[in-house]
């Protein structure tokens, strides 16, 4: 209560603290650089005008977390339209971009990782982000995409199972390779 | 008593593969569990993006505080000048039909004058011929 009373929001430095937040987050749920920048952009341009209706810290990151998660979906559900108008398969793009994207990074199996969480439906991918790169509890989670806690549990659960096994063959590939 | 003991010893092997086999399991799912966070780390946000930001906020702020009339300028002088335009032109286009309104009633009234004139002329004419005839 004390914090919210007190909270004296810079949007300067707020913008500086989440910026890599949400655009990882976008970045992450899309799988395309340039459409995850542009999402940053703009949920942090909304920010600024929601500042007055923010009580504290927690709700501010609370907030842009909410907000760059629907905006993501709902940038990723036009794309699908798009493509599904187009004939194209939106998920070999995502792929293509999350391979040519990642290309340089030093580890493989991460690299994997990232193509295998782009391969997963919206749903899991979501509660993986928020769970693994957020580190919110799937109590968390659940308010956040407005879905049972069971819900959100199960698809953990399946997202992990299937990005494991997934991993799995990567990794004795990579062996194999190496 | 040796058989009881020796199917006890094989419940307790079950029971502690059992165990070590779930011990395994979850120790690699919290092997994966902390790969895929080392993997999922936060990634750096593109250069200029705060930049970017701040001046969008700025120019929002910016257009905010401008009073109402200022807001639009171009826009709303060109509006303006549109509609001078066009109610110029129409007091323009009123103002010419009015003169030709006006000169054609002029035409019309010096035809009359002048068609009386030519009817007084051609009578004074006539009354001149007759009396020139009476006078004779």
């Amino acid at each position: 209560m004390g914090e919210t009373l007190n909270w004296q929001p810079d949007f300067e430095q707020l913008v500086g603290e989440h910026q890599s937040m949400v655009f990882s987050l976008a970045w992450r749920m899309t799988g395309d650089r340039g459409l995850a920048e542009e999402i940053a952009q703009d949920v942090l341009l909304e920010l600024d005008r929601h500042l007055p209706h923010l009580g504290s810290a927690n709700h501010a990151r609370y907030w842009l977390r909410q907000a760059a998660l629907h905006r993501s979906i709902d940038a990723l559900r036009r794309r699908r339209r798009n493509a599904a108008s187009l004939g194209t398969d939106v998920w070999d793009e995502l792929e293509e971009l999350h391979g040519v994207v990642e290309m340089d990074r030093e580890s493989p199996l991460g690299v994997r990782l990232e193509q295998l969480i782009a391969a997963l439906p919206d749903a899991q991918r979501a509660a993986i982000v928020l769970r693994y790169q957020e580190e919110m509890t799937p109590d968390e989670i659940a308010i956040m995409v407005r879905a049972p806690v069971a819900t959100v549990k199960s698809n953990l659960q399946r997202g992990l199972k299937q990005l494991r096994a997934r991993a799995e063959q990567t990794l004795k590939e990579f062996v194999r390779g190496s | 008593m040796d058989h009881n003991d020796g199917e006890h010893k094989d419940h307790k092997d079950m029971d502690r593969n059992e165990a070590e086999g779930n011990e395994r399991a979850s120790r690699e799912m919290a092997d994966f569990e902390g790969l895929l966070r080392e993997a999922m780390q936060r990634q750096e946000a593109p250069l200029g993006l705060k930049q970017r930001v701040l001046a969008g906020a700025r120019e929002r702020r910016r257009a905010e505080q401008r009073p109402w009339w200022k807001v639009h300028l171009v826009q709303r002088i060109a509006a303006s000048l549109v509609v001078v335009a066009i109610v110029g032109g129409f007091a323009v286009y009123q103002q010419g039909e009015r003169r030709a309104e006006e000169q054609r009633k002029g035409e019309q009234a010096r035809e009359q004058v002048m068609t009386a004139f030519r009817i007084t002329n051609r009578t004074l004419g006539r009354v001149n011929a007759r009396l020139a005839e009476s006078s004779r």
